[in-house]
């Protein structure tokens, strides 16, 4: 049992060699890319199928949003006509089988009001989608600032970032939220109606998610600031926004493309809570989150209405994460494909 | 290990009482605002908060009464400064002739129902903790090993089914995922009560009533951990000292488990530590769905009834668990990674 | 290391068939229908069964612990602070009044029969004296006499504002109408006995001295908070934690949220109580957070009813009604749930507009919004709850809500835009609860049919837990421009005066806590409730009731949806089970039984 304990020691700090080999391999490595970074990656992108295939999929989920009043049109339906003839009045859900799935209805109609599916879910593609990536961005974009700097310079701007991460992380979200219906402008920076909720869900989502990029981009940070071939930089007289943006960002790479992925389906049913409680958008504004809540109180009578946001929601978050593998791949520097 | 050593006993020491300061100071903030938004945005709004707490038929008399009894009138300052002095010394509440003597650490009375709020933290912190502990386990077990089979298989069938089931977990809400498994495992199989029986009472009971929260809350974060340990892994199997370790000979399971995993380690640590503080603080929805009497269902239930004392408590007890969880993840930043000071 | 491969895929093929397979037989469980009209195989007595009659009174036995489940807690269980409907039915198990609501099913369950007293009040002619005599052997928990001086005491401790806020203040009203008694925490006399309005000559007697005749004022003494309250055990505003029991259970346990524990109080007599039956040993109450999974478990068996009375959710009930039909009562609830047009916010200072939305409405839609008309209730044609002495039902139906304009009449509401100076329509908001999806629902079906008379309405949810605040404030509400607001309500006690009084009279137009949304200030109706307080008799009582109704509906100033209905929950085990209109139709917990 002790033996393995006392064989590696080495590891646990590399050994000078290693330590050579490191800096030489990481600045072959650059040189590498130096020559043609963006040309590489994307050479390595276009034979990774997989990653194609979901940057296509992402590709007609846009398309579908931008075109969903034009599709609608197309079959005839809009996301906001009552069909009650179509719902049986003593269980609320709709007469026809698999959710009242037929010709005119594609993907059947809701419960209580029969309003169409498959308009509803176009349509909600577009808050969806919105809401979802956008304020993952903004999430992504002040947790990597903030991390990055917190996790380099150390020192008071460390503490001061992390206590405001600690913060929000402990404060109750929920307060702010239901505080914020009772004060929701209606015209702000000359956005008017839905584009105001829209613009303060996004900033409240982001606001709150950042803290989560944050530390680990700071804890990486910690770890890669140490590293031999950021001080092999630095000893070389390399600025400090030199080595943050050269040096640093690409190695954070990775978790950074997989938390904006993983935070997409997080926040598409955070705009569901929100909207929910009069601070997303208003009625009858479809999104794929409040079909998803609103589904929870049919799972057994009316199964498809859950299963239909459901599934669009998983696929979105599938083409976002196989794409997002495929381009963390190709910007790998250490890639070997 | 003696690069480890940088920071002494003494620095430790000095590290840990400017954390604790600048925890303390992070705390009174976060009351402040909670404070803040209890009671400015309501007055901002035009809302009277002293008529959320009487019924149906209130008079001016009776709102009036309930501003005073509750101590909305006075300023926030002077409110704050109450309830800080309630949680180390005591205070004493007295209003229309009734007055109750509140022992530290005061956490005052319910606005709702009246009943103290210190008992209420201490009865419902151990089911949090517990339920938080519990999925937080599973979790870490079937995260990160779905993430280090995927990073070594990458491209198999193994790593995208692994990656499928994982995003099916994002993708459902809780309430989604809890509904359905007490559906099958509850009401349909019959194999589990699932209602939440209390530790003391019995241990089987406990467990049954835990095991289906656990599963539903570990399949949600699962996700998060199998994808960022995959990436890492993947990153940190690139590494040269990966290579100079493989190139010494050293078997497969000790390069991966001893030398990639420690690299992994940092980010799953990370989000381990803030993802704990956070649950601790109450995992709202989980417990909502499976009726689990912990923190989450308190302050949900007082969030929306508009019971400050009870969304003090909590906010207090999410923020030293943040505070502390998050202190020993960067404690073990440094055990891990000998190269990071303390700072 | 193939075979090992392919076993690994074989279990995981079966795991999935396993899950399919139990996905699959939840879905068909119970399988069998055992709805067969009186008694079926499982014991429940039948579809409605219960509702407005008694069902399976002679199964009932001494014994057993009767288990109550619930979505929500109790405002409080202070006999003093409680307001919701079931808190006043359940606090029957641990408090005693006067007088009560008779434990008789429908709407004789509305009458008051003497409880603490001989017999109900000997009323003086001018209406003004209201005497009582105490019954002999009624005991506190403790076993010491409940006396008329505790009846005062309870009484009183509503005036205590300030400390006890949140319950009904009609006694304060009817009895000290100037604010005077400044409550019994304040009182100066030594036993705190002050109120002069209220007089005890000794332990036996009370009489009520009232400064105006109130017709209404024993049904107001038949309310929760006219319960008594011993000095001693009074613990003022930690009282709803642990009441001091009058009746025949007395509280074990509490934990709010969690659950109620009630046990047997030994020192209570049957010989001294002619309303309380007390069949179960034990009252249980347990709290759940989801409603989806608390109906499963009703339905299941491991629960015998809902505390809250509020009927099934969406999944819950259909469920329940393809496989469970004879455990359910579909009874009408006494509230009407609505919209109404604040005459504040333009153009509905107009009658001509908020006739125009009565009429554009499809009612049809907004039925099935609210459930349909089974879990819904019928559509709501006037302001009068069925239950209140004067209503008339869907008989008075002035705008031919349920009949001929059920899916709207477009013409008619374009007609009443002409008249209003709106031809095109106008553009206006809805204020809604965000947390009420049903309101939710009806909102957006209001606004669909709206849009096809030229109505644009924009939706608002605000947070439901400051109603009193926002939508009770008339100066908020024109700020805000809320032109239809969507709420409900139930009568306190089934009269005009119970229901319609804070809703349609000038004088409740409060800055604060508003509840006559519409800004009613109707002479005519005015002078109707203050006649209907004077009047003694209950047919001129009813008529006056009736013509209320009409003036209210005259003015256009609401548009009803659905007189309320709900399916309510009974599981197999229970016993004597009865709705009862004293508390809006819900099962009258108190003289519940279990078979076993």
């Amino acid at each position: 049992m002790t033996a393995p304990l006392h064989e590696p020691t080495a590891e646990a700090a590399p050994s000078a060699a290693d330590e050579a080999a490191l800096i030489a391999g990481s600045a072959e490595a650059k040189a590498v890319q130096g020559r043609s970074l963006g040309r590489i990656a994307w050479e390595r992108l276009k034979r990774d199928k997989l990653a194609l295939a979901g940057g296509m999929v992402v590709l007609v989920l846009i398309l579908i949003a931008l075109l969903a009043p034009v599709i609608a049109n197309l079959v005839g339906q809009d996301p906001e006509t009552h069909h009650e003839d179509l719902i049986d009045p003593l269980f609320s859900t709709p007469t026809g089988s698999f959710g009242g799935i037929s010709g005119d209805h594609l993907f059947g109609v809701e419960p209580v009001s029969g309003r169409d599916i498959f308009a509803r879910i176009i349509y909600g593609a577009r808050i969806s989608l919105l809401v979802g990536f956008l304020s993952a961005l903004v999430a992504v974009v002040l947790g990597t600032i903030l991390g990055v700097l917190a996790g380099y310079f150390g020192g008071w701007i460390d503490a001061t970032v992390s206590r405001v991460m600690d913060g929000l992380l402990a404060f109750p979200q929920l307060l702010f939220i239901i505080a914020l219906v009772s004060v929701m402008p209606n015209e702000m920076l000359g956005l008017t109606g839905t584009g105001v909720r829209l613009f303060v869900m996004i900033l409240v989502i982001g606001f709150f998610g950042w803290p989560y990029v944050g530390r680990v981009v700071r804890g990486q940070t910690l770890s890669l600031r140490e590293r031999e071939y950021v001080e092999a930089a630095r000893s070389l007289g390399a600025g400090r926004f030199y080595i943050l943006f050269k040096e640093l960002l690409p190695n954070l790479v990775a978790p950074i493309i997989v938390y904006t992925t993983m935070m997409i389906p997080t926040n598409i049913l955070t705009e569901a809570a929100l909207s929910f409680l009069g601070v997303g958008v208003k009625p009858p504004t479809a999104s794929w989150g409040q079909m998803l809540s609103a589904a929870i109180d049919y799972y057994e009578s009316d199964p498809m209405y859950m299963v239909i946001p459901g599934v669009a929601i998983f696929i979105t978050v599938l083409s976002f994460n196989l794409f997002g593998d495929g381009v963390r791949d190709a910007l790998d520097p250490k890639g070997s494909r | 290990m003696a690069r480890g050593t940088a920071a002494g006993p003494r620095a430790v020491l000095a590290y840990l009482i400017r954390r604790l300061f600048a925890a303390a100071v992070m705390l009174v903030v976060i009351i402040l605002v909670v404070f803040g938004i209890f009671f400015l945005v309501p007055r901002w709004a035009g809302v009277d908060p002293a008529t959320m707490f009487v019924g149906k038929q209130a008079d001016p008399a009776a709102i009036e009464a309930v501003r005073q009894k509750l101590g909305l009138a006075d300023p926030i300052f002077a409110q704050v400064w109450e309830f800080f002095k309630g949680l180390f010394v005591g205070r004493t509440y007295s209003g229309g002739g009734d007055v109750t003597e509140c022992a530290a650490p005061c956490f005052g009375y319910s606005f709702r129902n009246e009943q103290a709020i210190w008992p209420v933290l201490t009865d419902r912190f151990p089911v949090t903790l517990g339920l938080a502990l519990g999925a937080a386990f599973l979790w870490l077990i079937f995260g990160v090993a779905a993430g280090v089979l995927s990073a070594l298989k990458r491209g198999s069938l193994w790593d995208r089914g692994a990656m499928i089931i994982a995003l099916g977990g994002v993708s459902l809400p809780i309430y989604f995922t809890g509904m359905l498994s007490l559906a099958i495992f509850s009401y349909g199989l019959g194999w589990i009560d699932g209602r939440y029986v209390p530790l003391s009472e019995s241990f089987t009971g406990w467990l049954g009533g835990m095991i289906l929260p656990w599963v539903t809350l570990a399949f949600l974060y699962a996700a998060m951990y199998a994808r960022i340990t995959r990436a890492t892994m993947m990153e940190v199997l690139g590494e040269d000292y990966i290579r100079t370790a493989r190139a010494k000979g050293l078997t497969e399971p000790v390069v991966i488990g001893k030398h990639a995993m420690r690299s992994t380690m940092t980010p799953i640590l990370t989000m381990l530590g803030m993802d704990l503080g956070a649950l601790i603080g109450g995992a709202i929805l989980t417990e909502t769905t499976f009726s689990l009497p912990g923190l989450g269902q308190a302050v949900l239930t007082a969030i929306s009834d508009k019971d400050l004392p009870v969304i003090l408590g909590v906010t207090l007890i999410t923020s030293l668990a943040v505070i502390i969880a998050n202190l020993l993840v960067d404690l073990l930043y440094a055990v891990i990674d000998p190269r990071v000071r303390l700072s | 290391m193939s075979t090992q491969r392919t076993t690994g895929r074989r279990k995981q093929a079966v795991a999935a068939a396993a899950v399919v397979a139990a996905l699959l037989s939840t879905a068909a469980c119970g399988g069998g229908n055992d709805d067969d009209g009186g008694g079926s195989k499982t014991g429940a007595a039948g579809f409605d069964a219960a509702n407005n009659k008694v069902a399976q009174a002679s199964l009932a036995k001494k014994g057993g612990t009767l288990k109550f489940a619930g979505a929500q807690d109790a405002d409080s269980w202070d006999t003093t602070r409680g307001y919701y409907g079931f808190m006043w039915n359940f606090s029957r198990y641990y408090s005693r009044q006067l007088v009560t609501n008779k434990t008789a099913p429908g709407a004789t369950g509305a009458e008051v029969t003497p409880d603490l007293a001989e017999k109900t009040a000997e009323i003086s002619d001018d209406g003004k004296t209201y005497k009582y005599t105490l019954r002999e052997g009624s005991t506190w928990e403790d076993g010491k006499p409940i006396t008329s001086k505790d009846v005062k005491y309870g009484i009183e401790r509503a005036w205590a504002q300030d400390v006890l806020s949140g319950g009904p203040i009609y006694l304060q009203q009817v009895l000290d109408p100037k604010k005077e008694y400044k409550g019994p925490y304040k009182d100066k006399s030594a036993d705190k006995l002050g109120l002069k309005a209220i007089e005890t000559p000794d332990d036996k007697t009370i009489i009520f001295k009232l400064p105006a005749a109130n017709s209404d004022f024993e049904e107001m003494l038949a309310l929760t908070s006219a319960s008594p309250v011993r000095q001693d055990k009074d613990t003022k505003s930690k009282y709803g934690l642990k009441p001091f029991s009058s009746g025949p259970y007395k509280f074990q346990s509490y934990t709010p949220s969690k659950g109620i524990v009630l046990v047997r109080n030994t020192e209570w007599k049957a010989s001294s109580d002619p309303v309380r039956k007390a069949y179960p040993d034990k009252i249980t109450v347990d709290f759940f957070t989801n409603a989806n999974d608390m109906d499963q478990r009703l339905i299941k068996g491991d629960y015998d009813l809902d505390i809250g009375q509020t009927g099934l959710s969406p999944q819950g009930r259909t469920t329940a009604l393809k496989q469970h039909k004879a455990n359910l009562d579909n009874p009408v609830s006494g509230y009407i749930r609505y919209a109404v047009f604040p005459q504040s916010v333009k153009p509905f200072d107009n009658e001509h507009c908020r006739k125009a939305v009565i009429y554009g409405a499809d009612h049809e839609s907004l039925q099935t919004a609210r459930g349909g008309p089974v879990a819904g209730g019928d559509i709501g044609t006037n302001m009068l709850p069925p239950s209140v002495p004067g209503s008339e039902g869907q008989k008075y139906d002035p705008y031919e809500l349920a009949t001929a304009n059920k899916n709207g009449n477009a013409a008619k509401a374009k007609e009443e835009l002409k008249a209003c100076g709106k031809p095109n329509g106008f553009k206006t908001t809805i204020a809604v609860r965000n947390n009420k999806p049903v309101e939710v629902a009806t909102a957006e079906s209001l606004q669909a049919s709206l849009k096809k008379v030229g109505i644009t309405v924009d939706i608002e949810q605000f947070d439901g837990a400051q109603t009193t605040g926002i939508i009770g404030s008339p100066s908020n509400v024109k700020k805000k421009g809320y032109g239809i607001i969507i709420m409900g309500w139930g009568p306190d006690f089934p009269s005009v005066q119970g229901y319609g009084l804070p809703l349609w009279s000038s004088d409740y137009i409060l800055e604060s806590g508003n509840n006559n949304f519409a800004l009613i200030k109707d002479k005519t109706i005015d002078g109707l409730f203050d006649s209907y307080t004077k009047e003694l008799d209950d047919t001129k009582k009813a008529a006056i009731s009736t013509e209320i109704n009409h003036k209210v509906m005259e003015g256009g100033y609401y548009l009803p949806f659905v007189f309320e209905k709900f399916i309510n929950w009974r599981s197999n085990r229970l016993a004597n089970v009865y709705t009862t209109d004293g508390y809006s139709g819900q099962y009258d917990f108190v003289n519940l039984g279990l078979k076993k």
